[in-house]
């Protein structure tokens, strides 16, 4: 065990920060044009897409690297780049499962963000259950025909293309017969409409797929391997990008105890009340608890092993830590917590919300509730823990018993 | 930046625990509780031809030049077992507090004798208030000849009964100053205090005008508070190791029964209400893992972190091990409430350490001002 940064890891770390000591953007980003300007700028000095293969515009670099990046990022409190999907979810599959022309095709312009990715898997009657999704591909000699509903899209009203499972053969199991496919949103069949959500923002939506047409060329993996290809896709979403998250929270914790100290009750300082204390104290052990959990995911990836299940516990960590984080926040915070607007000038909290506005206490609140939704939920990663890392028995579900739909 | 242990922590890690799966059976746990001394003097001289009773001493005293990350894997081993014996007080409280602000004198006397086997020791760290910090200590140590007389009240001070050496904070006209006292001299009075845990034994320890020499001291007259807090926090992580120990115990027993036990013509880990539950189980105690490796590495390593890093470490698990045990006994039903059951041993040593070294509450205090400055 050595929990000291290598000499060239530190010596990265120092390179990173002072890249963005120059070019961090000086004003709030406000709209996605101001965004995608960044997103280039951040692309150009290799720092996105940087596990990607050279070939592909990639770096070739190391999970530390990544983290690393991905750490200076938040310790900045620096805007977030655009097309997350796309760099997270999309290009990752494409690099894995698609064809040279694919990549060729796709992958530099979702680097650049010159064309913008959403993820098209959900419905509403297909969320824990994704295999049950009922959008439909048909099989037209050199295209599909698309027909079907897809929801909560993130990124679905900004998007170009959208990475989509879509069911190709009704007949058999519902695990088989899913194809995994690139679908151009700006066509006349794609019907986006936005969702108003809890924050009040819109940043996921409703798709409508009417006759909508996907080339053969578009096909990524083999006919009925959508699934499979979807299961590696997923596991895309964990890993080294804990330690950024852990980052971020911590900086919103300075805000934090920032605000304590300022705040008054009872004639003195809110930090000085033992309650407030403890809540406090509490909050930051289980942060550094976090961290200390990104550090042995790292060390996991730098050995290049895959985190398989173990990737649901920290998800599942992390996801319930923010959740307790903003209750507790709220609870310190008292009536000011709940404030969107109006609040004196020491509550403010310079997060960047990746939605182009200055974040507040409430909005962070509301947000920590999708964490453990989306991308697998609570309930859902407490089951793939139990089931494949404990050997847990399965449980008796009809889908299961039954087979064949 | 490694978070793995080494092949030799893990050929360590493995080594103990097969030993003690061998030497340390429930049977034995159980066995000791009716021991007058509490612990099996066969099975320590055992532990110390293996080296583990001087693993983080120097080589020259007796030692195995091990680090804080050994020690806590070892311990964190005897916590799986609810081994009964005086390893932490003799080791860490005696060993770990000399090895800090001992004389090479002392060093010399006490490291080796108990890295052996021959001599074990403890600390008397807290007094009636109740209160870890070392600046609540009231003992007081007066001048005489060139010696002191010490006096004070001390409670729950582990494995005293079968210490030869006992490390004493007392307050003299230098300020706070620490002791190396003989429990069986005249002048201590030892009585038992008996905890849920039969598998560890307290006394409370009473100094009346205890004649201490010269060389009694550890460290500098007055210099004792930073040199008992750098042992504190070493107890806290090595407590914390030993509560990790038995929650692992819990989940790995829980999981086992879960998969055997049917109700309602299937197995009860298939019942998402249990299976989740053994879910939060391992999650916490992974969590716990984090926590009491990175603190050990950082105090054996010095960083910046280490002390706000035990602080985490033992307000975490405190809590945490507590409930993966508890939670243990609800997944095994009206079994788990058995005396003839093992699970209850594990639990037990758990609930006993939360309170030792300072509780959650006292290490969230000590986070908090840290991180939001002094009151
Ligand atoms: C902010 C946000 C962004 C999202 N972005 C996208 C996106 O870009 N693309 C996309 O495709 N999807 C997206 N999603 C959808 C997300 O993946 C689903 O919401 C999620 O998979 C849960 O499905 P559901 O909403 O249908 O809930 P349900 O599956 O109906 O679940 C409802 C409740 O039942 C529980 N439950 C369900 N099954 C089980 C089970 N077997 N055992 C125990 N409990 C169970 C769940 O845990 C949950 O508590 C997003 C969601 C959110 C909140």
């Amino acid at each position: 065990m050595d929990l000291n940064y290598t000499a060239e890891d530190t010596a990265f770390r120092k390179k990173v920060r002072a890249w963005l000591e120059q070019n961090l953007p000086r004003t709030p980003i406000r709209t996605l044009d101001e965004r995608r300007a960044w997103h280039r700028k951040l692309c150009e000095a290799g720092y996105l897409g940087m596990g990607w293969p050279k070939a592909y515009g990639g770096g070739d670099a190391r999970p530390m690297e990544q983290a690393i990046v991905a750490d200076e990022l938040a310790r900045a409190c620096a805007p977030a780049p655009t097309n997350a999907l796309g760099l997270g979810i999309v290009g990752p599959t494409i690099v894995v499962h698609g064809t040279e022309a694919q990549k060729k095709r796709y992958l530099r312009k979702i680097l650049m963000a010159e064309e913008l990715w959403c993820q098209l898997y959900s419905e509403p009657n297909a969320g824990s259950d994704l295999a049950a999704l009922r959008a439909s591909a048909e099989d037209r000699g050199d295209h599909f025909i698309v027909n079907g509903q897809k929801t909560w899209t993130s990124a679905g009203s900004i998007a170009d293309w959208g990475l989509l499972l879509a069911r190709t053969d009704p007949a058999v199991a519902k695990h088989k017969g899913i194809t995994c496919l690139l679908m151009n949103m700006r066509q006349p069949g794609v019907e986006v409409r936005p969702l108003k959500q809890i924050t009040g923002s819109s940043e996921f939506s409703e798709v409508f797929m009417t006759n909508a047409r996907v080339e053969k060329s578009d096909q990524v993996g083999r006919l009925g391997e959508g699934w499979a290809i979807a299961q590696t896709t997923l596991g895309y979403e964990r890993g080294g990008r804990a330690l950024a998250r852990i980052t971020s929270y911590a900086s919103q914790y300075g805000r934090l105890v920032e605000a304590a100290r300022r705040i008054r009750r009872h004639g003195r300082p809110l930090v000085d009340d033992p309650i407030i204390r403890q809540k406090l104290g509490r909050i930051w052990a289980e942060l550094e608890v976090e961290r200390y959990g990104a550090l042995r995911m790292l060390t996991l990836l730098e050995r290049g092993e895959h985190p398989g299940a173990g990737g649901s516990l920290s998800k599942l960590s992390y996801s319930e830590f923010e959740k307790r984080f903003m209750e507790l926040a709220m609870e310190i915070l008292g009536p000011y917590g709940q404030l969107t607007e109006g609040a004196p000038e020491e509550l403010r909290l310079e997060i960047d919300t990746a939605v182009g506005e200055q974040g507040t206490w409430a909005y962070a609140f509301l947000w920590s509730r999708a964490g453990t939704i989306y991308a697998g939920s609570s309930e859902i990663q407490k089951n793939v823990i139990g089931e494949r890392i404990l050997g847990l028995p399965k449980e008796t579900r009809a889908d299961r018993v039954g087979g064949a739909r | 930046m490694n978070f793995s242990f080494s092949e030799d922590q893990v050929l360590l890690r493995n080594s103990v625990r097969a030993f003690l799966d061998e030497q340390c059976k429930p049977a034995h746990v159980r066995a000791m509780m009716h021991d007058p001394r509490g612990y099996d003097p066969g099975l320590w001289s055992e532990m110390a031809k293996l080296g583990w009773l001087g693993l983080p001493f120097p080589e020259k005293h007796g030692g195995a030049g091990l680090g804080m990350v050994e020690l806590a894997i070892a311990i964190e081993e005897l916590g799986r077992a609810a081994y009964p014996g005086p390893y932490l007080p003799s080791v860490v409280l005696g060993g770990v507090g000399l090895l800090l602000g001992g004389s090479g004198g002392q060093k010399d006397t006490w490291l080796p004798a108990i890295a052996s086997g021959e001599k074990r020791a403890t600390a008397a760290l807290i007094e009636e208030t109740l209160d870890w910090d070392p600046a609540s200590t009231t003992a007081t140590a007066v001048r005489s000849g060139d010696g002191w007389k010490v006096s004070g009240l001390k409670r729950f001070v582990p494995w005293a009964h079968v210490a030869d050496v006992v490390l004493v904070p007392a307050r003299g006209p230098e300020g706070l100053s620490l002791f190396l006292v003989d429990p069986r001299q005249a002048g201590v009075t030892l009585s038992r205090m008996v905890g849920i845990d039969l598998g560890s034994r307290w006394s409370e320890l009473r100094l009346e005008n205890v004649g201490v020499g010269a060389n009694a001291v550890v460290g500098q007259p007055g210099g004792a508070g930073p040199l008992l807090e750098a042992l504190l926090r070493r107890a806290a992580v090595c407590a914390s190791a030993e509560m990790l120990g038995a929650a692992r115990r819990c989940v790995d027993m829980s999981v086992e029964y879960a998969k055997v036990r049917e109700q309602f013509g299937q197995p009860i880990g298939s019942f998402q209400a249990i299976r989740h539950r053994c879910a939060e189980m391992l999650l916490e105690t992974e969590n716990s893992h984090s926590a009491v490796y990175y603190a050990a590495w950082a105090l054996e390593a010095g960083a910046e972190d280490a002390a706000v890093a035990a602080s985490i470490c033992k307000s975490y698990v405190s809590e945490s091990a507590r409930r993966a045990c508890g939670d243990a006994i609800q997944v095994h039903g009206g079994i788990g409430f058995t005396w003839e059951y093992d699970l209850h041993l594990y639990m037990k040593r758990a609930k006993a350490l939360e309170p030792l070294f300072g509780d959650a509450e006292f290490h969230r205090e000590l986070v908090a001002r840290h991180v939001a400055g002094a009151r």
